[in-house]
């Protein structure tokens, strides 16, 4: 039984990659439901829900979701290589070329903080070294599961803060939008809390072959934001 | 071996005030003394600043590359994008260096909504911050980050001071209070006055008067 004064370094290190101002950039990012507001689609916190639903349990959870797990299983047997691999399939995986960029992009300067203050671990500085000579993409899920293996957080943990962070992202987007006001926004991500959840325990033991996503009119949706002329956010 | 670090100006300033035909400007002056620059422009909804200047100084002019003008979209928040969470502009900023090694500078212009932008040290290496008459004379006086911190202040439209009812000497005699022996211009960027002076700054301040990158290299 979890004891009321087990607090530790790990719990805080949990908080700080949790926290929306950990500096990765992905408040810039709407992953398309941009597109879905203005073509009137998205009217009520129902339909947001519905939508990061979809996400978690048809795309990001069995991608970036199973792809964190395998990072953190090839840390634990040392094959480097199969942390290399994961990188490059998980990267093949995002269909849309500016989701695709963004993930790289957040993850890049994601590892790069991470190294600015932890020093010494070898993991890190080996996926570092891959990103830097352009062996591995740095793409998002591989460097989060890097990133917080380095402060010691477990696998579990990671997957939760994942998907949590890719849910605050959205809720934010839609908030920023106008789809839904501050208090009716902290309500949907509260709702969300068991998808998370379920989510995380679907998908983060499984092997890197079963990784698979099905999700079109979502894909569809972030190809047409990505041509978008006039928008506030990155696909 | 990781790219040249390749100087970066963040030309930041309320939305209209004139940045982007500032940077229009300033980037053929630099050109006739042989500099060559790319432009990373943030935008607040949309990317016509970015096409804009791609299609005049790209396009048109020939004075760059088309891919060495690239639009960013901030999610809403310009502010956070070049302060607070510069991780996408960075990460932006690298592959241009990495792919362009032979600029000479990188300009990063970043709409806003107030007077207290400024850019992350870890983004820019020199800040011009930009407003306008025709929002009033007492612009300078009301003092935020931006006016107060910038390297070089812009004062533009000055044009349109008589129509305003603004005063160019209130707004002298604030910017000299409020700056102290930190550098302000008045310009007008629709015909060009003033932006020669913003063009010599950056010479001496950002290039150190150092000649082009790629003259170095022959």
């Amino acid at each position: 039984m979890n004891m009321d004064n087990e607090i530790s370094l790990e719990d805080l290190s949990f908080l700080q990659l949790s926290d929306s101002f950990f500096p990765t950039g992905l408040y810039t990012t709407s992953n398309g439901l941009e597109a879905l507001f203005y073509e009137g689609k998205l009217k009520k916190p129902k339909h947001l829900q519905d939508l990061i639903k979809t996400f978690l349990f048809q795309q990001i959870g069995p991608t970036d979701c199973t792809a964190l797990g395998n990072v953190y299983d090839c840390i634990n047997s040392s094959d480097l290589a199969e942390i290399l691999r994961t990188d490059q399939m998980i990267y093949s995986m995002k269909l849309i070329e500016e989701v695709r960029e963004a993930s790289v992009r957040s993850g890049i300067q994601l590892l790069r903080c991470v190294n600015s203050f932890v020093l010494g671990n070898a993991i890190l500085e080996h996926y570092q070294r891959l990103v830097k000579n352009g062996e591995a993409s740095g793409v998002y899920p591989v460097s989060f599961a890097v990133a917080c293996n380095s402060l010691s957080i477990t696998k579990y943990r990671a997957g939760l803060m994942l998907l949590y962070g890719f849910t605050i992202t959205v809720v934010a987007a839609a908030i920023r939008l106008g789809i839904l006001q501050h208090l009716e926004g902290q309500k949907v991500i509260h709702n969300l809390k068991p998808s998370i959840l379920s989510s995380v325990h679907s998908n983060i033991q499984k092997p890197l072959s079963s990784m698979w996503q099905f999700a079109p009119i979502i894909d569809i949706t972030q190809i047409k934001h990505e041509q978008m002329d006039s928008k506030m956010f990155v696909t | 071996m990781s790219p040249r670090r390749i100087p970066r100006i963040g030309i930041g300033g309320p939305v209209g005030c004139g940045k982007t035909m500032l940077i229009e400007q300033v980037v053929p002056l630099l050109s006739l003394d042989g500099y060559k620059v790319g432009i990373i422009s943030n935008d607040v909804i949309s990317k016509e600043d970015a096409e804009r200047m791609r299609k005049n100084l790209a396009t048109e002019k020939g004075l760059m590359s088309e891919d060495l003008v690239i639009g960013v979209a901030t999610g809403g928040c310009p502010h956070t994008a070049i302060r607070e969470d510069p991780s996408m502009n960075i990460s932006i900023v690298e592959e241009m260096e990495s792919k362009h090694d032979y600029l000479d500078l990188i300009f990063i212009e970043s709409g806003g909504d107030n007077i207290t932008t400024t850019f992350s040290p870890a983004l820019a290496d020199y800040f011009i911050y930009i407003i306008d008459v025709s929002a009033g004379d007492k612009y300078p006086r009301k003092r935020g980050l931006g006016i107060e911190t910038c390297d070089l202040l812009v004062i533009n439209k000055i044009d349109l001071a008589p129509h305003v009812g603004a005063s160019l000497k209130v707004m002298e005699r604030d910017a000299k209070r409020i700056r102290g022996d930190k550098p302000f211009i008045f310009v007008n960027s629709r015909t060009g006055k003033g932006t020669k002076e913003v063009a010599s700054y950056i010479i001496k301040d950002v290039l150190f008067e150092s000649p082009p990158w790629t003259s170095n290299k022959k």
